[in-house]
């Protein structure tokens, strides 16, 4: 469904020193440079796949997007999505795909969401019946029913990203390009929008590629992840394959309930514990970070001798593999920017 | 088909833009006001011009309120949808918003021409026709038919010719990002339309026939309903924006594929 062949993107980057004296001088002559966004970025996407497209900010997440999306063309390498060539914006292919942008809005600040959902119908071409069967779905799924006919500028920013989800999704589109749909959100709409996200791909055998900054959006819905850094592809497959080669360690967590009366007991566990793996104490609980190898002989020790309740065993969270994956050396610490946004001071 | 969807598009923004200028009663009030006085003041300069004197630069004062109708009808054009809709797009394009117009299955060149309407400009163009109803009143005598169908040939070969060099401006925007001002420039040089091409000499005559053609946009029109109009200045001036559309049409494919989109 989604291809990229050898992705590039340069952008022409203008630069200048700080200063009054320099902001003169650029006006007569502006310095500027090659900006690599995208490197030789290739892999494929098959119809129906859910896949989240991690990096830390500047990594070319966006512009990568952008590109499938028709927006930009790619400097070199080619792109194909639904049998489309994006750049083309063909008809066929516009119809069939939509990019929602968390940081930025297609709603009619001015007038309620409905009005920007009637307008896209007319873009889109969409036939009545369609229409009202998708914003039916959407009106439920996304519970929009009490914001339809309130201006947008009235709405909450979760209510905003709900009914903009509906909008980029009104013609039915086939492939969804989700760039940070629930940042700023609250935790229970996050919740919501990932709910939502996994049912449309259900419902439609939607193929669905996702940035976000919420690596619990990431692990509740994609089971494959694409990871890049200074645009390159570093990671393609597994989340868990993923996990366990960045950091096969486990995590266990439980409550020692005798530390509660007496709080001097966790040293001696943390004695009994030493050597087996990673030990932390806060108040009466003790996280232990240890190989996998390990688990069974301590599991036994905890349950046993020190007869803990409210045992967790877990993977390590993706944020600290991300965290581990794109550490890099202080002297190679670029501030990270979008290229894309430089390429246009 | 596409014809009609078009259509059907126009209709939706047209729809959207006076429901969003009836959002704010106030403002839609003030507006209306606004109109009223724009279309009163338009009379000012030829009043103060023809007070002692009958003829100017071989206008009388019923034939250059001909070019004044024009003026009048072009403008309420351009500051009710040409204009408000190219600074949307502007600012779309300086903000990142811009994406979603490229994100549509239509020509995204149409889809930011009317986004954004001023219905209240309604009344200037109604206002347009009324001096022509006086103009010719004044002349004792009405347009001949002929007249008439190359004078409403030669108004939407202005408005087109005004519409390709606004949309230029607008697809320097993709390169340059911020040039609202070369659209107020634009608007300023767009003011000499009110008075007829003839008042003006040497260079100035050139500049305003051809290269930036304020002629074709109400004097040559003007001609054409008066019944002065000539084949070779009607050929000439919907050639000459025919040319004009082409090539801003031009420009802005290649805007558009040099858009970077802000993040």
């Amino acid at each position: 469904m989604i291809t990229a062949t050898a992705l590039r993107k340069e952008f022409q980057v203008s630069r200048r020193p700080p200063g009054l004296r320099a902001a003169l001088a650029s006006l007569l002559h502006r310095r500027t440079e090659t900006v690599v966004a995208v490197d030789e970025v290739s892999f494929s996407i098959a119809e129906g796949e859910r896949v989240g497209f991690l990096g830390p900010n500047g990594a070319g997440k966006t512009t990568t997007l952008k590109m499938l999306a028709g927006l930009l063309h790619p400097t070199r390498g080619q792109a194909e999505v639904g049998g489309f060539v994006p750049h083309r914006r063909e008809r066929g292919f516009l119809c069939a795909i939509t990019l929602v942008m968390g940081q930025k809005q297609q709603l009619i600040w001015d007038l309620p969401p409905s009005e920007t959902f009637a307008m896209n119908r007319a873009i889109f071409d969409v036939p009545v019946r369609e229409y009202k069967d998708a914003l039916d779905e959407l009106v439920t799924l996304l519970s929009l029913a009490p914001v339809l006919d309130k201006p947008t500028r009235q709405l909450s920013l979760g209510e905003r990203m709900r009914c903009e989800l509906a909008a980029a999704l009104i013609h039915r589109p086939k492939v969804l390009f989700l760039d940070e749909p629930t940042i700023g959100l609250d935790v229970e709409m996050q919740l919501a929008i990932r709910e939502f996200i996994r049912s449309y791909n259900q419902r439609h055998r939607a193929t669905v590629m996702l940035t976000s900054h919420y690596m619990d959006d990431v692990v509740a819905l994609c089971p494959r992840v694409i990871v890049i850094d200074g645009g390159k592809l570093l990671h393609d497959g597994d989340l868990r394959t993923l996990i366990k080669a960045k950091d096969p360690d486990k995590r266990v967590s439980c409550l020692v309930p005798r530390a509660v009366a007496e709080p001097d007991v966790m040293p001696q566990v943390a004695a009994r514990l030493a050597g087996l793996g990673e030990v932390t104490l806060e108040g009466a609980r003790l996280r232990l970070r240890l190989p996998e190898s390990r688990l069974a002989e301590v599991i036994g020790i905890l349950l046993s001798e020190l007869r803990v309740s409210d045992l967790s065993i877990e993977d390590p969270p993706l944020e600290d593999v991300m965290r581990a994956m794109f550490r890099k050396p202080a002297a190679s610490q670029e501030p990270a920017r979008d290229a894309s946004a430089e390429a246009r001071e | 088909m596409t014809g009609e969807r078009t259509l059907r598009v126009l209709a939706a923004q047209l729809r959207a833009s006076v429901m969003t200028a009836m959002q704010y009663r106030a403002n839609f009030l003030v507006s209306g006001l606004v109109a009223l006085y724009w279309v009163a003041w338009n009379f000012l300069p030829l009043l103060i011009l023809f007070g002692d004197r009958q003829m100017v630069a071989g206008w009388d004062y019923p034939s250059a309120l001909v070019v004044v109708g024009y003026f009048v009808i072009l403008r309420a054009v351009l500051e009710g949808i040409i204009t408000p809709s190219f600074e949307d797009a502007i600012s779309r394009i300086r903000n990142g918003s811009f994406d979603y117009v490229l994100l549509k299955p239509l020509d995204a060149m149409l889809l930011v021409s009317a986004c954004k309407v001023e219905p209240w400009k309604a009344l200037e163009l109604l206002a347009g026709l009324g001096i022509f109803v006086h103009a010719f009143l004044e002349l004792g005598r009405p347009p001949t038919p002929g007249a008439v169908a190359l004078g409403v040939v030669m108004l939407l070969s202005g408005v087109v010719a005004m519409y390709s060099l606004w949309l230029a401006a607008v697809s320097l925007s993709f390169w340059a990002v911020r040039l609202d001002n070369l659209m107020y420039l634009l608007s300023a040089i767009f003011d000499v339309g009110r008075w007829p091409i003839s008042v003006f000499r040497g260079a100035v005559r050139v500049v305003f026939t051809v290269v930036i053609p304020v002629a074709i946009m109400t004097t040559f029109p003007a001609m054409a309903l008066l019944g002065r109009g000539d084949a070779r200045t009607a050929t000439g001036a919907i050639g000459g924006s025919a040319l004009m559309l082409l090539g801003s049409r031009l420009l802005w494919r290649r805007a558009i594929a040099a858009y970077t989109s802000a993040s």
